[in-house]
């Protein structure tokens, strides 16, 4: 979007379109840098930490492993694919717990921002439940949907569900009165077309925030998800690595986890700030 | 409140010059909240004929916003009733457009996309989108079509909202303090742009305001409000040829007429905000 600005400062001519793509490409190469320098710093100090505390306490492998085995260890698994293969079976548990949140959240979050009855009613509901972890879930996600993927999603969609319907109801809420009255006065005859052409737009930045929040949360679940009776998975490699005392293994797992929660939240800041 | 059906001829005032708004004996009470009720506006009778530029002034809490919120159908009288052209109010209208003091420009739409919003259901696509690239290009923004209007300042939003509201041809267009928020200059530059549009097409306008200075140059016809309980103090017709200049003498004469009616307003509310121990 911002483009004809910096064009427009520029002779016209030949050279006009070379120099704005040149422009935009240091920008924006410009912006990545900047943005990644500091994960890359805080992955390097974390090293330099780690590194001397190994050199200061000495302490056998399996209890700490040193940064170098377990950069070995990472990228032995990275090429094998075996990382790649449990970070997609992971993604994939993560989004379809998501998207049931979305699907169910988003229109409950709606039905209470717009129903004072429905909010008396849901409202004390969710809050009973929402202190509840994910990992309360685990023993009864295993007696109603047995030790298969319905499970695993089960709890996913308990870490994911409550940020969506929250931030959807904190969304339609908070829709600046005057933008309703301005609606009304250039058409909006009735409460559905309304709601369709202002209300919802006007949240969709919220709701947005919530989907991201919840993507965090539903993937931070995932250890728990994936805890129980899973032979795939992120949380599996962490478990697998735990039993067979690999505890590289399990730092690997840790740190995929880590890496690909920040590149996902990335993703969708973009784009929310296409949106928005 | 059929929106399907363009605005016809079939609705235009009789020539009998019925006025385009009658507002009779129009009460309104509010509950404060606290058990008590507060009186916003007693018994006011105005009527607006077809094409008059109406500025109502009077100090704040007069019920100014309150009788301007009525006439776009948000709120209804306690008693009394508002006929616009022979009809009551039934709620919010497009042929009683609005525009408001911080705009309200929908913040996920272009500024095109603004403009047509209201002509969605009366015009084809590219029939909505030629209509709102002639009023963008009226109020000197059509290079803008395509910005999101958290990109514009303040007086650049207004002039869409103006587009908009009267891109979409309503009977009346209520104007809350539009100028309000914007700086002398800004103000002046839209206030101009306003009148050069309005004269070109002789839309009935009610135009809220604190500024007299604003009421005189703008209105044809300026009505100041009492303090609360809010009631007609001074109804004057202002005669002035156009463009009027803020140093004529008749101009100052005018003003100065206004503000003597306002002064003795302002000192009641004054004392009433004394008497009560607290302000607004």
């Amino acid at each position: 979007m911002p483009d004809d600005t910096k064009a427009s400062a520029l002779p016209a001519g030949e050279g006009t379109l070379v120099s704005t793509a040149r422009d935009r490409a240091t920008k924006a190469s410009k912006g990545t840098a900047s943005a990644v320098a500091p994960y890359l710093f805080a992955l390097f100090a974390v090293g330099v930490i780690w590194q001397v505390a190994i050199a200061v306490l000495d302490p056998p492998s399996t209890i700490l492993p040193s940064p170098v085995s377990v950069a070995g260890t990472f990228f032995e698994e990275l090429f094998s694919g075996e990382l790649i293969v449990n970070a997609a079976v992971s993604l994939t548990r993560v989004t379809s717990a998501w998207l049931i949140s979305a699907l169910i959240g988003i229109p409950l979050g709606v039905l209470i921002a717009r129903s004072r009855a429905a909010e008396r009613l849901i409202d004390p509901i969710i809050e009973l439940f929402r202190p509840i972890s994910p990992l309360a879930w685990i023993p009864l996600a295993i007696l109603w949907f047995g030790i298969g993927e319905a499970g695993k999603v089960f709890i996913i969609f308990i870490a994911t569900f409550f940020p969506i319907v929250l931030n959807t109801v904190d969304g339609i809420k908070r829709v600046d009165p005057v933008l309703l009255r301005a609606g009304q006065v250039l058409g909006c005859t009735n409460q559905v077309e309304l709601f369709l052409r202002v209300m919802l737009p006007a949240a969709i930045p919220s709701i947005l925030v919530g989907l991201r929040v919840s993507f965090g949360t539903g993937w931070a679940a995932i250890i728990a998800a994936e805890l129980v009776a899973a032979n795939s998975g992120l949380g599996y490699l962490i478990a697998d690595g735990m039993e067979i005392l690999r505890s590289d293994l399990v730092m690997v797992g840790m740190i995929a986890i880590g890496i690909i929660g920040v590149l996902v939240d990335a993703i969708f800041k973009l784009v929310a700030n296409r949106v928005g | 409140m059929d929106m399907s059906q363009p605005p016809g001829e079939a609705h235009r005032p009789d020539a009998d010059g019925r006025a385009a708004i009658e507002i009779s004996r129009v009460s309104k009470q509010f509950h404060d909240g606290e058990g008590g009720v507060v009186e916003a506006i007693r018994s006011t009778s105005l009527d607006i004929a077809e094409g008059d530029f109406v500025a109502i002034v009077g100090p704040s809490g007069c019920g100014k916003s309150t009788l301007l919120n009525m006439l776009g159908g948000f709120d209804s009288p306690s008693s009394g009733q508002i006929l616009v052209d022979g009809k009551a109010i039934a709620g919010p209208d497009i042929q009683r457009g609005m525009v408001f003091q911080d705009y309200a420009l929908f913040p996920w739409l272009s500024v095109l996309d603004n403009v047509t919003f209201g002509l969605k259901k009366s015009h084809s696509r590219s029939e909505a989108r030629d209509e709102a690239m002639k009023w963008l290009e009226l109020v000197g923004l059509k290079d803008f079509a395509r910005k999101q209007p958290k990109h514009l300042s303040g007086g650049m939003k207004q002039r869409v909202a103006i587009a908009r509201t009267f891109a979409t041809d309503p009977r009346v267009i209520l104007m809350d303090e539009p100028f309000g928020a914007l700086d002398a200059l800004t103000r002046r530059f839209l206030q101009q742009q306003l009148l050069k549009i309005w004269r070109e097409h002789r839309k009935t306008v009610v135009f809220i305001t604190h500024s007299v200075q604003e009421a005189v140059y703008l209105a044809n016809r300026v009505v100041i409000m009492t303090a609360r309980p809010g009631r007609i103090k001074l109804d004057e017709k202002i005669e002035l040829a156009h463009p009027r200049k803020v140093t004529d003498p008749a101009f100052r004469d005018t003003e100065a007429r206004i503000f003597e009616a306002l002064d003795e307003e302002l000192a009641k509310t004054f004392s009433l905000e004394t008497s009560d121990g607290h302000a607004d």
